[in-house]
This record gives C-alpha cells, sequence and structure tokens, in this order.
C-alpha cells in the first residue's frame, strides 16, 4: 500500500472549518437573498433556506474532509438537473410544450445560453451584430448578462468553468458516476481535440450562414431543455441528433467510460475555456519530488487532461477543468490546486483555500436561482 | 525573481477573487455596458429588419419592413421581407404589397388564421416564396423571400 | 462556394501537412531570401488556380453532358456526395493512414524555375476525397460560373494554410494542428454526408 503523505492534509479540524466558512455563509446569504426575503412566501423562505444551508454544508464538508470532487459534483448535477426543470417548467407554463416556434425565433424569445458564443465570435465582427433570435438586455437569460458571466468566469477560472459553472456538465458528469468501474478502459486521447475540430466547423459554418449551427444542429442539451418544433424533415433530423448524441454522449458513454464525453469530444465551448485556461491564475499542479507515477490521477480525470507523460514532466495539460477529482484520488497529495508563480508543492493550503472560495462561490450563486425554483414548486405541492 | 513571479501568482489570484465577489451585485451594470458596446444588437435575419412603412388599417396596423440581404461580407442574394401585422386583426388577411416603394405590387398576400394557411400570389420575379408564416403575440407575421 | 470554401479550409491542413514537408524545404533551400520564397509560393498557389479552374471547366461539361435530367442530377451527386465524404470520414479516423505527397518526384527536376509550377499542378491533381468532393459538386453547378466559384471556394479555403509556410518551422505543435485538421475533415466529411442525403431525398421525392 502506498505511504501516505499526512503532514501535508488539506482537512481541517471542525472549529477551523467554521472558520473558512463563515465568509462564504455571509455572502452567499446576502446574494441569494438578495436583500430581500418575502416573509408572506412560506415555500419560498424555506426553498432558500434550505439551498443556502445545503450549499455552506457542502463547502464546510470540503473544508472538514479535505475532499474536492464528490461535494462539488453534488452541487454541480443538482445544478444541471434543476435548470432543465425551471427551464421546462417555464416552457410549458407559457407555450403547453418543450418545443419553441417560429414565432419565438420572430419575436426574439429565446432563452441565451453560453454555449453560442463560439459561433458569435466571427459574424459580431463582421455583422457588428448578435447572430442569435434572443433579447440583447431585460428578461430571462439575456445576452448581455450571459455573456458578462461567461467571460468574467471563464478569466477567473479558465476550463475551471466546464466543472464549476457550465449548466450542461452536471448532466454526463452525473452520468459518469453510475458504475464503479468502466466497461470502455481505454479511449486513446486522440479524441480529445474533437472539440478543437467542432469550434473550427460550427464557427465558421455560423459566420457563413449567420446562425447558430451549433445550436440548431448538434447541442445534445436540446433534448432537456428546448428545442424547434417538428414541422418538417429537416426538424425531425435535428430532433434526432439531439436526442441521438445526448443519449451516446452524455448518458451511455459516460456511464460505460466513466469519462465526461460530452465535455471532452464534443463541447467547442470546452475548447475555448482550455485557451483561457493560460489566463486564470488557478491551475493543477504536480509536485514531483513526493509523485511516485502511480498514475491514479490519470485513471480517474473525466477529461482527459492528465496523460503519463503529463506526470512524468509535471505539468498538467490545458484541458483541466480542476474539478478536483485527480487531487482527492492521489495517495500521496503529490497533485494539488496551486496558483501560477507558485512552485509545485508550495502553499497548497492557501491554493486550495482561495481557489474554493472563487469557484464555490460562483457556483453557489449561479445555481442558487434555479434551485431555489425546484425547491419552491416542491414545496408548493404540500404546503 | 521567483519572488516576484510568487507575488505576481497570489495578486492575480485575490485580483480574480474581488473580480467574482463584484461580479454578481454589478451584473445588471456591467450587463447593461456591455449592451451598449456597437455589435450588441440582434442581426436582422432574426428581428426581421427595420419597419420601412406602415399602413394604419381600421382594426390593426401593417408594418412592412425593409428587405433583408444580410451576409458575412456584404449582402447575399437571397434575402427576405417581413410583414407583419399588429392589433385586432381579422380572420382573412389579404394585402397587396410594393416592398421595394417603386409604386408597383410585388406581390399579393391571403392569410386564413383559422386554417392558418398563406397563398402568395407573385408580381414580381424577385419574388420567389413564403418563408415563415405564423402567429405573433402581437397579431401574425410573414417573411416573404425575395432576390436582389 | 462557401461550402466549399469550409472544404478547403478543413482538408487544406491535412494537404499542407502532407505536401509542406516536400514544399517548405524547397523553398528554404540555399540562399533563397524572402522575396524568392514568395516568387516560388506565388507561381505555386497560381498554378494551383490555373489547375483547378482547368478540372472545374472539365468537371461541369461531363456533368452537363452526362447529368441531363435535374433528377437523375440529384440521385448521382447524392450519391457521390455521401460515398467520398464517407471516405473523408474514414480518411479522419483511420489510424493506418501514411500521407505520401504525390509532389515529391517534382523536386527531383533539374530546371529549378519549374519545380514551384510543377508542384504546384501536382499537389492540385493529388486524388484525394476532398477533390472528388469538389468535383462532384462542380459537375451539379447550373452554370460554367457557378463551378468556377465552387472551386475558387475551395482553392480559397485550402490555400490559407500555405501562405505562412515560409514560418512553417517557427509554428511550435505542428502535431496538435495536424490532429485538428484531421478532425475537421471528417467532420467536413459529415456535412457532405448530410448535403448527400438532402440531395438524394430530394431526388426520390421528386423523381
Amino acid at each position: 500500500m502506498d505511504e501516505v503523505i499526512t503532514n501535508q492534509s488539506l482537512n481541517k479540524s471542525f472549529g477551523k472549518s467554521l472558520l473558512y466558512t463563515l465568509p462564504m455563509f455571509l455572502i452567499t446569504f446576502a446574494f441569494i437573498s438578495g436583500g430581500r426575503i418575502n416573509f408572506s412566501d412560506h415555500s419560498g423562505i424555506l426553498a432558500i433556506l434550505l439551498t443556502f444551508l445545503g450549499m455552506n454544508i457542502l463547502y464546510f464538508l470540503m473544508h472538514y474532509t479535505g475532499k474536492t470532487d464528490k461535494f462539488r459534483a453534488i452541487l454541480f448535477i443538482i445544478f444541471a438537473l434543476s435548470l432543465s426543470f425551471t427551464l421546462i417548467k417555464n416552457m410549458v407554463a407559457i407555450r403547453h410544450s418543450m418545443s419553441f416556434s417560429q414565432a419565438d425565433i420572430v419575436e426574439c424569445k429565446i432563452p441565451f445560453c453560453h454555449l453560442v458564443i463560439p459561433m458569435m465570435i466571427l459574424p459580431a465582427a463582421f455583422t457588428k451584430s448578435i447572430i442569435f433570435p434572443g433579447t440583447i438586455l431585460g428578461g430571462f437569460a439575456n445576452i448581455s448578462s450571459m455573456v458578462v458571466l461567461w467571460l468574467v468566469a471563464t478569466i477567473v477560472l479558465g476550463r475551471g468553468f466546464c466543472s464549476w459553472g457550465c449548466f450542461y456538465g452536471g448532466w454526463d458528469d452525473g452520468f459518469s458516476r453510475f458504475r464503479k468501474k468502466p466497461v470502455i478502459k481505454k479511449i486513446s486521447g486522440y479524441w480529445k481535440w474533437m472539440p478543437f475540430a467542432v469550434l473550427l466547423m460550427v464557427a465558421l459554418t455560423a459566420a457563413i450562414s449567420l446562425t447558430p449551427t451549433y445550436c440548431s444542429w448538434i447541442c445534445p442539451f436540446k433534448a432537456v431543455t428546448e428545442f424547434e418544433q417538428v414541422t418538417s424533415v429537416e426538424s425531425a433530423a435535428k430532433a434526432g441528433m439531439f436526442i441521438s448524441l445526448f443519449g451516446g454522449l452524455v448518458v451511455v458513454l459516460p456511464m460505460l467510460t466513466r469519462k465526461r464525453t460530452q465535455c471532452s469530444f464534443l463541447c467547442p465551448l470546452g475548447a475555448i475555456n482550455s485557451l483561457s485556461n493560460k489566463i486564470t491564475p488557478f491551475i493543477v499542479k504536480i509536485d514531483k519530488k513526493v509523485c511516485n507515477e502511480c498514475l491514479k490521477c490519470v485513471d480517474v480525470c473525466p477529461l482527459f487532461a492528465l496523460t503519463p507523460e503529463d506526470v512524468k514532466s509535471g505539468n498538467v495539460s490545458v484541458f483541466c477543468s480542476k474539478c478536483g477529482k485527480c487531487v482527492d484520488a492521489c495517495p500521496r497529495k503529490a497533485i494539488h490546486y496551486g496558483l501560477k508563480g507558485i512552485p509545485a508543492g508550495s502553499m497548497k493550503n492557501f491554493s486550495r483555500n482561495i481557489f474554493l472560495f472563487v469557484s464555490f462561490l460562483f457556483i453557489a450563486v449561479f445555481s442558487s436561482g434555479s434551485i431555489i425554483t425546484v425547491l419552491k414548486s416542491i414545496f408548493n405541492l404540500f404546503i | 525573481m521567483k519572488k516576484l513571479k510568487i507575488a505576481a501568482g497570489i495578486l492575480w489570484a485575490i485580483l480574480c477573487l474581488i473580480l467574482i465577489i463584484v461580479l454578481f451585485p454589478g451584473l445588471n451594470t456591467f450587463s447593461s455596458n456591455v449592451s451598449r458596446m456597437p455589435f450588441m444588437k440582434i442581426n436582422h435575419n432574426f428581428t426581421g429588419g427595420e419597419a420601412a412603412e406602415q399602413k394604419i388599417m381600421e382594426n390593426c396596423t401593417l408594418v412592412i419592413r425593409k428587405p433583408v440581404f444580410d451576409g458575412l461580407i456584404g449582402e447575399r442574394r437571397h434575402g427576405f421581407v417581413q410583414l407583419d401585422w399588429r392589433g385586432r386583426i381579422p380572420e382573412i388577411l389579404s394585402d397587396t404589397i410594393d416592398y421595394d416603394m417603386d409604386m408597383k405590387p410585388d406581390f399579393a398576400i391571403r392569410i386564413n388564421r383559422t386554417e392558418s394557411s398563406t397563398v402568395l400570389h407573385s408580381m414580381n420575379p424577385k419574388v420567389k416564396g413564403t418563408g415563415i408564416s405564423t402567429p405573433t403575440s402581437y397579431g401574425w407575421s410573414v417573411r416573404v423571400k425575395i432576390i436582389k | 462556394m462557401l461550402d466549399t470554401f469550409i472544404l478547403g479550409l478543413s482538408s487544406g491542413s491535412t494537404c499542407l501537412l502532407t505536401c509542406g514537408m516536400v514544399i517548405f524545404p524547397y523553398l528554404m533551400a540555399g540562399s533563397a531570401g524572402t522575396r524568392k520564397i514568395i516568387t516560388d509560393l506565388s507561381f505555386f498557389l497560381l498554378t494551383r488556380l490555373v489547375v483547378y479552374f482547368l478540372l472545374a471547366t472539365l468537371a461541369w461539361y461531363f456533368g452537363k453532358a452526362i447529368l441531363t435530367s435535374a433528377i437523375f442530377r440529384n440521385y448521382v451527386s447524392g450519391i457521390l456526395y455521401i460515398l467520398f465524404a464517407v471516405m473523408l470520414v474514414w480518411y479522419s479516423i483511420s489510424r493506418n493512414r501514411k500521407p505520401d505527397c504525390p509532389a515529391k518526384i517534382v523536386t527531383t527536376v533539374n530546371n529549378k524555375k519549374l519545380v514551384p509550377v510543377l508542384l504546384g499542378v501536382v499537389n492540385s491533381l493529388g486524388f484525394c476525397p476532398a477533390l472528388f468532393l469538389i468535383l462532384t459538386n462542380s459537375a451539379t453547378q447550373g452554370t460554367l460560373a457557378r463551378s468556377y466559384l465552387a472551386f475558387l471556394g475551395f482553392f480559397a479555403g485550402s490555400s490559407l494554410y500555405f501562405l505562412p509556410l515560409p514560418l512553417a518551422g517557427r509554428i511550435r505543435k505542428k502535431k496538435v494542428f495536424e490532429t485538428v485538421g484531421i478532425l475537421a475533415t471528417g467532420l467536413a466529411g459529415i456535412i457532405f454526408i448530410i448535403k448527400g442525403i438532402t440531395n438524394l431525398i430530394g431526388g426520390i421525392i421528386n423523381g
């Protein structure tokens, strides 16, 4: 059995963990409640309270146990489910259907999501306009707010957005945890470059056709949010693509491989976020003095961010989403959260603490709206 | 040099921390500022173009928009012209449209809202057919395909 | 023209990486200055353009002679698109491909002034799935001008990769570009499969 290095343990005592949780407690209270609580809305208060407490318990446990991934994943998966539920509920309430009609396109009422961003850039540069039938400001998921949120998150977290912010990532993260052991163990790392090829093609096709081609044809998450009404062979083909890709890349392959295959093999935004990993100060580092190259980190990494060559060289690739799975899995604590400029093996606790605060705060506030909506709907059934 | 790198890394991390803390309370302000940027407007291929003419009828208004030929660079050969009927629109909509303002009618359109049928009679070889024809929250919209 | 531009852009990186290592050493051989490199590259690209226009003319006339009815055109183009696009996709996922530049033999020619021109001829006649797709597209165009435009789009897309050729030695991580380029080629193949199926369905419905 590998010797476990305990002198640099990341877990804290109960009191210390509470102390570290206190700033998160105060800030999330202010942000989630918005300073305005309607005391007559009992289900609303209960929902806010439960969300707030649940999030802070998760954050506390991250400090108390020294583990990151499983607590992050709980919130990440709940976020994905709650957002889909909220979207579907809204659509059914307004349109009595999960599909949007031609009228919604003509009236520019489609909610915006960050996956459109890679397709927007070239047309925005050439035509000085946004190729999406949404609202610029105001309303649900308007373009300006989503762009700001994504931009700040990607500058601060880099590809960490894919594990701490993306409200779709929780789907394949969740399915990848179904089985204890993978059925398909060997997948070539060659395919992890596919998102860059997808990015190139969707950026070009969107620029040339002036339509968001990824959203129109290949976004798997249309299967759990909203899609164009099926009124023709073309729209039926599109619906078929969405369902097939969701079934294959989000459900089946993650279950068989224990990897996040949609994020690794398709998502063009993941490709852009990989590039922004060069900007963010937060990275995962390998302390070569401690590492014995057991390669457990390579096995557990869900995004093919680690190869045996990376471990040998001590450098984690740009595909790393800082999910914490490798950090938790390493028996020698050789792989850890770090800051750029600080050598590997140094200031581990400080680096982890500051990264956790930044990333958890983002996901906590970003996800709170949809989680509260879901809880409120559940409570309204009983209260 | 090593100490400088460490200090720079920590400083950048702290700046990111501050950025995340101000992001959510300041989201409305940041969004408003971003929305004022020159490229933050929806492409005409989705909005239908600017209004060119308004015809006020008995109970409703017909808005004839400018033809849209927007392409990535310059204009495309194929485009459309959008018509919006707004207000208390009748069951049958029937109008003759001159979209290019040359005082000659270009097409006649008849919409039966009950049957959701749209019939287009072209009087100009540039008019190629009906694209979208749909009820909207304000009435009815049609996009007629045209060429330059 | 736009879909052929995309095809050129996605397959051009593979084209460059197959033949770039033949062309580049030639361009940088001896005491070639920047002006000479640009001149040779211009001749290379110009020759490719001329050959493509010739191919466009031949393909269009062939199409006009053989594909007489619109319905037959839909059937044939649909089947050919699917066939060549599948070849393109297979090329991108095949692990056993050994790309061999057909232009290698040209560099043995003694007359150095002719080499860029001959390289251009052989490179543009290198029969690959992408060229077969563009020939099919060209043969089904309504007018000769449209056939030229289709090839022009393909030329523009594929030539972009050759423009920074003189700096190729300085580009790090060439393997990454090769991998992404090959994967993008496969995706372009999928787009043409869909186009082929659309043409075929059009032919079946109208037939």
